[in-house]
């Protein structure tokens, strides 16, 4: 073979060599390019798949911030509905709504007006998010407009951005740059009594739409504030009730403390009058008296049997009268505040029986059965026994007086207290339901045929009253016609 | 003596009332009469000259910078209507400047981070140069701008903090404190140095979905194309909703569903809110981004953001090594309070949990922040952030 022959197989050689190296790179770049096709494939469909997630995410999203700004909502009106239910003052209702609140709601803004009937405006309450002058000229433009706010309110009707409609001339852009916010929510607050009004609430953001969540929500804020106001006026009706009634009641008072004040004056000079009186009293009938008894006793020579009789009657009378005169003294003494109780610890069942023993006879005379019954714990009362005394007396003659021959006049005592409650009962004729409260009234006397009879001179249980009242204690009866009667005291016990 | 602070937090609804109760507060929980620096957070309703007036002349007239935001954060948990006012007290070692620029409109971004810079730089010659925080108006709608203004002058790994203050999401209002002033179209910010101690915790927890595409077609914050389609199509897909429907829909769905940044050399992904999808279907983002810049769709959920603070607390103590940090500052975006919901709230006590006991937290929520993504030793790239928390944490 020669030179020229060898290079020919080389180079059948090499073009086959390279013929195949360039198959199997071409082999490669093939199986590179499917690999890179499958890898773009998975690429395009994983960036379809981020589309998918993309939507999905943006959905999701969506409605969590929906859920979000509702939680927010209802936090925010809770925290708003305790701030003005805590106050019971209208002017402080609007007052205690703060910016805080409104960024919890998701606006910036916010106005109340409240409309004034009888001056016929709409005057402004609440105002969050506006200048002065921005306030001035937006209370402008609601006055200005009184007919189409005055009709939101008559129609308890809530509009807003997204659903505001064209109406007598005022359109959704009108309202915006009037109230100078992009997006807004008006709601009537309707307070079923007294003035109503209007809430405004929006943003000025442009990127913030109205929902019809925020409707519902400042739907139920203005409700609070409506329910708000109307607790406030009837907290204030009722609060001027009373002011009211307090005032009629001092000025009755007033009054009575003055009637009182005549009532005591009166019957001061009435006192004074009958202490007075039977002083004056006194002196004669004691003049009348000696005389009577010097005659009587006929140290001015023998008298005859009818003048004795009648100067027995001018005695007998004389005594009546200065027992009368005596009461009437003590009665004006005791009123007057010039008979001082000598109070000392005294046991009872001595009073009791010292009473007893005095009126012993006149029982014995009418066959009248007189019980005492006074338990030990009774026994010891602090009182002035002299005073007492008269008190038993008294009652007890009085028993005597009204009660039929063969009856019954008990006196009993019971620890009642710091008190002894004493009770003297009998079997007498009773008094009357009407002529109870009177009895212990001075001069007074039961209108029944005993007392027609008998002589009294209605002044008894009037200083009876007047002893136990100086005695801090108290008197009262029971009674029935035909039933007999309770007189019922109390005496302090010793401390 | 170490770096203090003292926080007085009111919430009284008199502004001047809350001023004075939220500095006696604040003097009570700092020891010694010498303070240096006021950071002053509240909420729109307290934006008003005479509480700063009042804190300047309470304080002695310290420096006082801040801002009002929707809600102010506290040891205590997230204040939607308060001021919170915070008293700093520095060890002589310590060295700051504060400063602003006003009227940023009127000049470029580059520009204004570059005077920024230069305002703060004055007077600090041969003083070691450890951290910036920034605040910035609200109203500019590209602060990366301002911070890539900031890093020429500062250095491009010079560690940024920064925030744009928000009072609500989407709104452009707000207002900056500094001094007895409340700026507008304006920045202010501090540069710290000396004998201080820094760790930065910054993360988001939104994770990638679906396939990654690339930027074709930008310019600035706005991107026309992804994968030489318009821009929209990437959320038309996604979402299955049309342009129109997206358009309504599209804060909430950019919260939920951010543009992830590919970040070669980075863990975490930078994240980028859309701010508006135009007719043409490009897509205006609160942020620059870069044609060839590798994206992803991003998902997040309330569990994933809260792993990512817990991992921001992580990163912060790990950076502070073993110096305790005396006081915490947080900006978290508004985008993951809006995220959080009613869970907001576990967010603060994870933070609070992993601080320890007694130290101090306040801060305020944002729409943007600026931040290095990687935390430790500062050696990161300052970028802009849509939805991360950025935790900063102070010690002597």
């Amino acid at each position: 073979m020669d030179f020229s022959g060898f290079i020919v197989i080389a180079a059948v050689i090499s073009t086959v060599i390279l013929t195949m190296a360039l198959a199997v790179k071409m082999q490669r770049a093939k199986e590179l390019q499917t690999t890179a096709d499958g890898l773009q494939k998975s690429l395009n469909e994983m960036d379809e798949q981020a589309k998918l997630v993309v939507r999905t995410d943006i959905a999701l999203n969506k409605t969590q911030e929906e859920l979000d700004k509702k939680i927010t909502g209802l936090y925010a009106l809770q925290r708003i509905s305790r701030a003005i239910s805590t106050t019971m003052e209208e002017k402080e209702i609007f007052k205690r709504i703060g910016s805080e609140h409104l960024d919890e709601i998701g606006f910036e803004r916010a106005a109340a007006f409240m409309l004034y009937e009888e001056e016929d405006k709409f005057i402004p309450e609440l105002s969050l998010g506006y200048g002065d002058e921005e306030m001035e000229n937006l209370s402008t433009f609601i006055n200005a407009h009184g007919d189409f706010f005055r009709r939101i309110i008559g129609n308890k009707e809530t509009f807003s951005s997204i659903s505001a409609t064209a109406t007598a001339g005022i359109n959704k852009e009108n309202l915006s740059r009037a109230f100078g916010i992009n997006a807004f929510v008006v709601c009537p607050i309707l307070p079923k009594e007294g003035n109503q009004g209007l809430l405004i609430v929006g943003t000025e953001n442009p990127d913030t739409l109205v929902t019809e969540g925020d409707e519902e929500l400042i739907t139920i804020l203005a409700n609070q504030l409506g329910q708000a106001l109307e607790n406030a006026r009837l907290f204030e009706k009722t609060w001027r009730a009373q002011q009211d009634l307090e005032k009629k009641v001092d000025e009755r008072t007033r009054e009575l403390s003055k009637v009182l004040e005549e009532v005591k004056d009166s019957s001061k000079r009435k006192s004074d009058f009958i202490s007075s009186v039977s002083h004056e009293l006194r002196t004669p009938l004691t003049s009348i008296k000696g005389y009577a008894s010097i005659l009587l006793a006929g140290k001015l020579g023998a008298i005859p049997k009818e003048v004795k009789e009648r100067l027995e009657k001018i005695n007998r009378h004389s005594d009546e009268l200065v027992h009368m005169v005596n009461d009437l003294l003590d009665i004006a003494r005791i009123e007057a505040g010039r008979v001082t109780m000598k109070q000392e610890p005294q046991n009872l069942i001595n009073i009791v029986g010292q009473a007893t023993d005095l009126l012993s006879m006149q029982a014995k005379e009418k066959d009248i059965n007189l019980i005492s019954d006074i338990p030990s714990d009774a026994n010891s009362v602090y009182v002035d026994r002299s005073q007492i005394e008269r008190v038993f007396i008294n009652l007890i003659a009085n028993a005597l007086k009204f009660t039929p021959a063969k009856g019954r006049i008990s006196i009993r005592a019971h620890k009642k207290g710091s008190f002894v409650q004493v009770d003297i009962n009998d079997t007498g004729c009773g008094i009357p339901k009407e002529a109870q409260d009177k009895i212990f009234e001075e001069f007074y006397r039961v209108d029944n045929a005993i007392n027609q009879e008998a002589k009294g001179t209605g002044l008894g249980l009037s200083l009876v009253k007047h002893i136990i009242e100086a005695h801090k204690g108290k008197i009262f009866v029971e009674s029935a016609p035909g039933r007999g009667s309770t007189f019922s005291f109390t005496l302090p016990q010793p401390k | 003596m170490s770096i203090q602070a003292g926080v007085g937090l009111s919430t009284d609804k008199d502004h001047i009332a809350a001023v004075q109760e939220a500095v006696v507060q604040a003097k009570k929980n700092i020891a010694g009469d010498k303070i240096d620096l006021a950071f002053v957070f509240s909420t729109r309703e307290y934006a008003h000259t005479t509480v700063l007036k009042t804190i300047s002349q309470l304080s002695g007239n310290a420096v006082i910078i801040g801002s009002s935001s929707l809600a102010i954060i506290s040891r205590a948990g997230i204040c939607r209507h308060g001021l919170m006012v915070i008293l700093i007290s520095l060890p002589n070692e310590a060295y700051f400047n504060a400063a602003s620029i006003r009227e940023i409109s009127s000049k470029s971004f580059d520009a204004a981070g570059k005077e920024l810079a230069e305002k703060l730089l004055y007077g600090s010659k041969g003083t070691r140069r450890d951290l910036s925080l920034i605040f910035c108006d609200r109203l500019i709608q590209d602060s990366s701008g301002i911070i890539n203004g900031m890093r020429q002058q500062l250095g491009m790994s010079f560690p940024l903090i920064g925030a744009s203050p928000s009072e609500r999401l989407g709104h452009k209002n707000s207002h900056l404190y500094f001094n007895e002033e409340i700026i507008k179209d304006a920045a202010c910010g501090m540069l710290f140095g000396g004998k201080l101690t820094f760790g930065v915790g910054v993360k988001h927890g939104w994770k990638p979905l679906g396939k990654p595409r690339h930027i074709t077609k930008s310019r600035g914050n706005i991107v026309y194309e992804i994968n030489e389609e318009p821009a929209a199509k990437l959320y038309e897909e996604y979402i299955g909703k049309s342009r129109e429907e997206l358009k309504k829909e599209l804060k909430r769905i950019s919260i939920f569903y951010p543009i992830g940044i590919h970040l070669p050399g980075e863990e975490e992904y930078l994240l980028r809110n859309v701010i508006s999808i135009e007719d043409d279907g490009s897509l205006t983002l609160q942020g620059d981004v870069h044609v060839d810049s590798r994206i992803r769709l991003m998902v997040g959920t309330k569990e994933s953001c809260l792993e990512a603070t817990a991992q921001a607390m992580d990163d912060l103590k790990t950076a502070m090594k073993d110096h305790p940090a005396e006081f915490i500052l947080v900006f978290d975006s508004l985008s993951r309070l809006m995220l959080l919901g009613r869970q907001a709230d576990r967010e603060i006590e994870i933070i609070r949990e992993k601080a320890g006991s007694g130290v101090p937290i306040f801060g305020l929520y944002t729409y943007g922040e600026q931040a290095p993504l990687r935390s430790i030793d500062y050696l990161g790239k300052t970028y802009f952030h849509n939805q991360t928390i950025t935790i900063l944490g102070v010690g002597g």
